[in-house]
């Protein structure tokens, strides 16, 4: 592994992570730890294992190299004691990491009392999470720092996976049922708490999975409380959460890539031919393509894919004036 | 065969008398073998496409959708279309037979109608690339993604899937009647070469799991087509019993990729290390125990899935107990190295350095996912990707390349060239592992699988692997052509050139005749009678007591 590339892994999560920590991200909560020490353990008993195969092979292929091309080995077919030691270790050591497990699964599987709840939501391409008081947030997950956060997970349409590689636990979310998991996080090492991209899609998902990706923040108790209060009696109407809220982007990219319908990037100013004629896209144009998206269908897409969206002015008019900044 | 010739029943020859009509075990393996590798080639380059798009965290090279269509038939060809017809259909068509001293299959005819179907179950996979609907819903097509997937592309999947699943079952019922009746005189089970132990422990396998997986895609067709609602969550349907369906079969299908792979090490080993298979009925009892247990560990593909955590705990359990026949395997193949006489030839170092070296890699990164708590960080994480591609391309893969080379001179009647071997060798092990052993890091560090994106922190370990894949890519060229060179080329082998025990070298010619024996050999002893003997005398190349 190269000096670089060890420095690369080093900065994810902000902590000091390297080949010591196997490359994992900084763990973020009591659980991720014992998940490590867990993982140490196994990796130190499957690097023993592995040394001594490797070792062995090397070793017996080296030292009895045949020399004279009609030599035979040693007529020896089988020793029952030797047979019964190498079943038998590997045997115990395996019992031994499964007992160590078992009780480790129980641990994680029970939240605590006194849990604070967030429902997540998995939609093509977005994760909505919605909060007790009933504030919503797109992409955004801010959770309370120190505080037992369990999770109950949804999906709107196919299966996502919702993971958090600082929290070392995904779960699938599935549609028609409800899956959880919980945790108690700690802030990140090096005092920053907002972690770009870091709540990951880890369950193929269609066009954009890749993509399905939200921002983490945990927040000190106070601060938190302030946001969630706050979220919920703010005005809807800024750009970015009408967009995730509507669900734009599961059709519309915003980086020029293909998608079911035209990407945003480059949109406002852009010749369309609609009907055979040449129109260009400008305000006027946008807002009605969102209020009536059949009214002017360009060509290369047809009529009926998109569904008509009722939005408050100042909404419709922040989006339009987003999509202008997309160039 | 003289008496034929004298009652005048031979037809004349001709191309499509002697290949397409053939009910001849030898040639339907030959055309199984020749078949799988071309449809190899386009899984590789699906691969090489894969690899290429993740050099760089955000390339264009594919639109998203044709990146997810390259790893869906990546995965499809290299499971259905490669590794499963190679080990089975061509190693097991051709090998089989002879190695028991049988004159053929049980049933020749049925035997060609497996390939003929799964000819036709490849060709229905590849009309989807001509309609211009390639499925993009990954070779696990979970409902109900895979369900809303637009155009014919999955409907193509789910019919190849079918025909494919026809022809195992078949072949399968035809090596397991095979081996049970067709065996020469004094061929009794604890005397057949390891080789037919593990494809006859694949043939059950195959058997009990497959129907699983017709299951599975039909409810699917069914869901696409015909108003059911299996997995309409709106109506009551859930879609983790298509799971429960699809891993009941496709974890087994990894033995199925495994064991036949195992059995052509078990056969390479003890010929080059000139030393007899150290613990004969211990490996080939320890395939009927990974059979068995291979249907109870399924759900461990689903421990994030849905369950309750809890519930994963028994298939931890089996999935652990799994390991232990596994290791008795590995400790056995290295126990017969252990004193032996040791060639280095291409064969012998695809299995040893290749098959050992790598799968053991494989099989311990398999252990950490079978731990619930260390799943729950690792599943679907670029992990898992290294983890089943030690398996089955550190596995089953040089177990495929050593069998080429092995039975290279029975097949052709020809040598191929044993430097290139070597240097091909070389760069597949370097190659695999600059592939795949960065994954695992990329996996912990946070990657999913089948992502076109990833963050920039990643570029390096990424580019490793992309770098890793092209010298894999050239090797197999390279393999590909000494091969070929040597068809036409190659020196002339004799019957026996390296020496080995089992009935297709000791009692058939290089190439064998059409009924393979002149006269029906007659067993007397397990076929791995190498080494020296406490009495000092020793065993010449041909098996006579010196």
């Amino acid at each position: 592994m190269s000096s670089a590339a060890q420095k690369e892994i080093s900065q994810i999560g902000g902590g000091q992570v390297g080949l010591s920590n196997f490359y994992l991200p900084e763990a973020l909560t009591g659980t991720a730890k014992d998940i490590d020490g867990l993982f140490g353990m196994i990796v130190w008993i499957a690097l023993v294992m592995f040394i001594l195969v490797e070792a062995l092979l090397v070793i017996f292929l080296i030292r009895y190299k045949r020399k004279h091309p009609d030599k035979h080995g040693k007529a020896i077919d089988g020793n029952t004691k030797a047979e019964v030691i190498w079943t038998l270790i590997p045997a115990l050591i395996l019992v031994f990491i499964g007992i160590y497990s078992t009780s480790m699964v129980y641990t994680i599987q029970e939240p605590p009392e006194n849990v604070y709840e967030i429902k997540v939501t998995g939609m093509k391409w977005a994760w909505e999470f919605e909060y007790p008081n009933g504030a919503k947030s797109f992409n955004d997950l801010r959770i309370p720092e120190g505080e037992n956060v369990l999770f109950k997970i949804y999906s709107k349409d196919v299966i996502h996976s919702f993971w958090i590689p600082e929290f070392r636990i995904k779960q699938d979310a599935v549609p028609g049922r409800e899956t959880r998991f919980w945790v108690n996080a700690d802030q990140l090492s090096g005092g920053e708490n907002k972690y770009e991209k870091r709540v990951i899609c880890a369950e193929y998902c269609g066009n954009q999975h890749s993509l399905m990706l939200a921002d983490l923040q945990i927040m000190p108790a106070k601060e938190f409380t302030a946001w969630v209060d706050a979220e919920l009696t703010r005005p809807k109407t800024d750009a970015q959460y009408v967009v995730q809220a509507n669900g734009c982007t599961s059709c519309h990219t915003i980086d020029g890539g293909k998608s079911a319908g035209p990407t945003w990037k480059g949109l406002f100013g852009k010749k369309q031919i609609v009907n055979g004629q040449e129109v260009t896209v400008d305000e006027k144009y946008l807002e009605e393509a969102i209020v009536q998206p059949d009214a002017k269908t360009p060509e290369g897409y047809s009529t009926g894919m998109m569904p008509a969206f009722q939005m408050e002015p100042e909404a419709i008019k922040n989006v339009v004036e987003y999509i202008k900044s997309l160039q | 065969m003289e008496t034929l010739a004298a009652t005048g029943d031979v037809k004349r020859k001709s191309f499509f008398r002697d290949w397409i009509l053939t009910v001849d075990h030898k040639k339907i393996g030959i055309m199984y073998a020749l078949t799988s590798i071309i449809f190899f080639f386009f899984g590789g380059l699906a691969a090489i496409l894969i690899r290429t798009q993740l050099a760089l965290p955000d390339t264009q090279v594919l639109e998203p959708q044709q990146f997810n269509q390259a790893f869906t038939v990546h995965g499809t060809i290299m499971i259905f279309l490669w590794i499963i017809p190679m080990l089975t259909g061509a190693f097991g068509n051709y090998l089989v037979p002879i190695m028991i001293g049988a004159h053929d299959m049980a049933f020749p005819r049925m035997n060609a109608l497996s390939f003929w179907l799964f000819l036709l179950g490849g060709l229905v996979l590849f009309v989807s690339f001509f309609v211009g609907a390639v499925p993009d819903v990954g070779w696990t097509a979970y409902p109900p993604y895979s369900i809303e997937s637009q155009g014919a592309g999955l409907d193509f999947w789910i019919t190849s899937v079918h025909i494919l699943g026809l022809s195992s079952i078949l072949a399968a019922i035809n090596f397991i009647v095979s081996t049970w009746n067709m065996r020469t005189e004094g061929m009794t089970f604890n005397r057949m070469p390891l080789f037919v132990w593990a494809n006859l422990v694949t043939s059950f396998i195959q058997l009990f799991g497959t129907p699983a997986l017709a299951g599975a895609v039909t409810t699917l067709l069914l869901d696409r087509h015909f108003g059911t609602v299996f997995y309409n969550v709106q109506a009551g349907g859930d879609p983790m019993l298509y799971q429960h369906l699809f891993w009941f079969y496709s974890h087994p299908a990894v033995y199925v990729m495994i064991i036949p792979a195992m059995g052509i090490v078990s056969e390479i080993l003890p010929v080059f290390a000139r030393k007899p298979i150290f613990g004969y009925k211990a490996i080939a009892y320890s395939s009927i125990m990974i059979g068995l247990l291979g249907f109870m560990v399924w759900a461990h593909h689903m421990f994030v899935a849905g369950m309750q955590m809890t519930e994963g705990i028994p298939f931890m359990i089996t999935s652990m107990i799994i390991a232990v026949p596994t290791s008795i395997k590995i400790f056995n193949w290295l126990a017969t190295l252990w004193g032996g006489q040791i060639k280095y030839t291409t064969p012998m170092l695809f299995v040893s350095l290749g098959f050992l070296g790598l799968f053991t890699i494989g099989g311990l990164s398999g252990i950490m996912l079978g731990a619930v708590p260390l799943d729950l960080h690792l599943h679907d994480t670029y992990f898992v990707v290294a983890h089943f591609h030690y398996v089955v391309f550190g596995g089953s893969m040089t177990a495929i390349m050593a069998g080429m080379f092995f039975w290279f001179p029975k097949v052709t009647g020809r040598m191929y060239h044993e430097k290139f071997g070597q240097v091909a060798f070389w760069m597949y092990f370097i190659g695999t592992n600059l592939t795949f052993f960065p994954m695992h890091f990329i996996g912990m560090a946070g990657m999913p699988r089948r992502v076109f994106f990833y963050q920039p922190e990643l570029t390096t370990l990424n580019q490793v692997a992309t770098i890793g894949s092209f010298v894999i890519g050239i090797a197999s060229l390279l393999l590909i052509a000494n091969l070929v060179h040597a068809i036409f080329k190659g020196q002339k082998a004799v019957q026996n050139p390296w020496g080995a025990q089992t009935l297709e070298w000791t009692n058939a010619s290089s190439p064998p005749t059409e009924f393979n024996f002149e006269e029906m050999p007659v067993v007397t002893s397990d076929p791995y009678q190498f080494g020296e003997k406490k009495d000092g005398k020793t065993l010449d190349d041909d098996g006579v007591t010196a």
